[in-house]
């Protein structure tokens, strides 16, 4: 399940997917740019059919914030 | 939901555009009250799918009054074709926008008033300063107010203060060659308010528009870069069964097609009446269909229910030939390129079968289900044109009387028995405020019969006009069988005391053949010789498309000299006898 939420960081900043782990984020993805960390969460709703607070959407600095969140929705990434 | 693409599809697809090259070249320049990252990408991947090379500028954040105001501003040393402006309506009723009944009517109605002079203003600026359009969105009007059901019996309310923002706007620059109003309002309610505007991204990143509908917005912005390039699409090929009528009328005989005010006949009735619609702003109607001739022709002339008419198709290839050599035969009658032409036709084979064959053509996937096919033209921005003019109004007609025309050609011993008997008069007009926007498009579209191809805006001709550097003409042609309208354009450089520049010659496809540019030629070279010009210049660019003009300057007397052609003033210049030339 971690596999489908990489790629779809990876699909949506154009990085490599070997480069994505839960410590990735703005500090090192260069395309992580504000703008597209708000693409990625729109397309994570969509992937997983959730909806995420303005507060979740501001907390989220690294993958692991992604996971907790959507943890929180009930959506469990096994590794 | 919409079936447009998402909006990670563009911005991807936008970093693949580098270093590739197309046809035609614009620069866009974006200015916006809010953030609307991702609008700029989607409009060079939705350009470079019409072939166009799209440079973009995204002003600063809120910024639009800076960038105009300050001459010295990027937005001026990018240089833009067209901008967009586009103010959010939170942004231009400031505190009024949440709390408008803090003050009077009268103080609302001077708001608003400062607010559309203060726009005026800075579109005047912008446009004394530039050649680029400039294309503002009218605001959105909020379903919301903050008197609820009694907005509707206040005076001067909320939303009456946007409506009037709405129309100042359109009132104001009605008659601008260079300044449009763009629909934003429209395209909310197209939508809908509740997808358009979504408040987290909004509260986020002041991100206004919902990040799946900036593609849809995308498409609607497109519209004015088709229409500033003149792309737009001049024709529709039309199949008959199940397209124009439904079933087949062949099988079904001429009573049992489906076709009138009952479903799903009414269905058939309303892509009709979009057709005729379009036909009435200028696009031309043809057929191209798999038929017995005489069962369609009976349809088409006698069922009570046809909206469309023998007289609204300029050529009609009703018969049993393959739908590829009628569909070239139709683009060689009516004398447009394959790029001009949008194809209908309910059969995907038939649909699969043009793309793989003439992959010019727009061929449209019309869906199963007829109840969507007059959506489904509506819903297409290839017909978008800044400007129609009276010839536009007129060309389905005329290309009728090109019907009648090739008739009388055909039972012609010989062309110029046809030319004699065509009673050709041609009128050589001027440029000015009525034949102005004509000339422009003529430079806009015009391909094949075209020297040197340059594309002028109706800003670029104006100023041609006014310097006493320049002659603009065009030519009205008219013959026994009708006006066909202004369809030659002319521009000559007068570059000193001894020699002219032609520096735009063209004619429309329209009346190629009836050796019109003769006429117009001949009267630069009576216009040089009352001047004291020696000799003309002329210079022939290829394009893709302008092979029939290749031969023209030769043909008339021109030399080859190096990159130009000369023309001699000594050399006497005859206008064919059948040609009635006529300055106005």
């Amino acid at each position: 399940m971690s596999k489908r939420l990489y790629n779809l960081v990876a699909k949506v900043m154009s990085a490599q997917l070997s480069a994505i782990n839960d410590e990735s984020g703005p500090e090192s993805i260069d395309s992580w740019t504000s703008f597209k960390g708000y693409v990625l969460l729109y397309e994570l709703e969509t992937e997983f059919k959730v909806k995420f607070t303005i507060d979740e959407a501001m907390d989220v600095k690294k993958i692991a914030d992604i996971k907790r969140h959507l943890k929180n929705h009930g959506v469990i990434l096994d590794d | 939901m919409t079936t447009e693409q998402k909006l990670s599809y563009y911005i991807n697809k936008s970093s693949e555009l580098i270093g590739r090259t197309f046809g035609k070249k614009i620069r866009i320049g974006i200015l916006c009250s809010f953030t609307i990252n991702g609008l700029e990408e989607t409009i060079r991947v939705k350009s470079a799918e019409k072939n166009i090379d799209c440079v973009t500028y995204v002003g600063g954040y809120n910024q639009y009054n800076q960038e105009i105001l300050n001459q010295e501003s990027n937005l001026y040393k990018f240089s833009p074709d067209i901008t967009f402006l586009i103010i959010d309506t939170r942004n231009i009723l400031e505190d009024l926008f949440h709390l408008p009944y803090s003050v009077s009517v009268s103080e609302r109605k001077n708001f608003v008033e400062k607010k559309l002079k203060e726009i005026q203003n800075l579109a005047n600026t912008f446009t004394s300063r530039t050649k680029s359009k400039l294309v503002i969105a009218n605001f959105a009007i909020p379903t919301y107010s903050p008197r609820g059901i009694f907005e509707t019996k206040t005076e001067y309310g909320f939303h009456k203060m946007i409506k009037d923002l709405n129309h100042g706007l359109i009132d104001s620059f009605v008659n601008s060659d260079s300044i449009y109003i763009y629909d934003f309002n429209g395209f909310v309610s197209r939508y809908g308010e509740n997808n358009i505007f979504d408040y987290k991204q909004f509260f986020f990143g002041d991100m206004k528009i919902a990040l799946d509908y900036i593609p849809n917005l995308a498409n609607d912005l497109m519209e004015y870069v088709i229409g500033h390039l003149g792309l737009s699409k001049k024709c529709i090929v039309l199949d008959l069964d199940n397209t124009l009528w439904g079933g087949i009328v062949g099988e079904d005989g001429f009573n049992g097609i489906r076709l009138g005010p009952e479903p799903p006949g009414n269905t058939y009735l309303e892509f009709q009446r979009v057709l005729l619609s379009l036909y009435q702003r200028g696009i031309i109607l043809a057929i191209n269909s798999k038929n017995n001739y005489e069962d369609a022709l009976k349809v088409i002339k006698e069922h009570p229910y046809m909206v469309l008419r023998e007289e609204h198709f300029a050529s009609m290839r009703i018969n049993w030939n393959d739908k590829v050599s009628n569909m070239k035969e139709i683009t060689n009658e009516l004398n447009i390129g394959a790029d001009s032409i949008v194809f209908f036709d309910d059969d995907p084979v038939n649909r699969e079968y043009m793309k793989l064959n003439m992959p010019q053509i727009l061929t449209v996937d019309l869906p199963q289900d007829p109840s969507q096919y007059a959506q489904t033209i509506k819903k297409m921005n290839e017909f978008s044109v800044l400007n129609i003019t009276d010839e536009d109004a007129k060309r389905g007609k005329m290309y009728v009387e090109q019907r009648k025309r090739n008739d009388l050609e055909q039972s012609a011993p010989d062309l110029e028995s046809f030319l004699k008997n065509l009673e050709l008069k041609v009128l050589i007009k001027h440029a000015n405020e009525f034949t102005i926007p004509r000339i422009s498009q003529l430079t806009l579209k015009t391909n094949q019969f075209n020297l040197t191809t340059k594309r002028y805006q109706e800003s670029d001709i104006k100023k041609f006009s006014e310097d006493d550097k320049y002659i603009v003409g065009c030519v009205q042609v008219e013959d026994k069988f009708g006006d066909s309208g202004i369809t030659g354009v002319f521009i000559v450089h007068k570059e000193n005391s001894k020699e002219w520049f032609i520096d735009t010659f063209l004619l429309s496809c329209r009346i190629m053949g009836r050796e019109v540019e003769k006429g117009m030629l001949g009267y630069i070279v009576n216009k040089a010789k009352e001047n004291g010009v020696e000799q003309i210049k002329a210079q022939f660019i290829p394009s893709q498309k302008n092979k029939p003009i290749e031969d023209f300057l030769p043909n008339c007397g021109f030399q080859k000299d190096g990159d130009y052609w000369l023309y001699s003033l000594k050399t006497q210049f005859t206008i064919p006898d059948y040609l009635t030339v006529r300055v106005e």
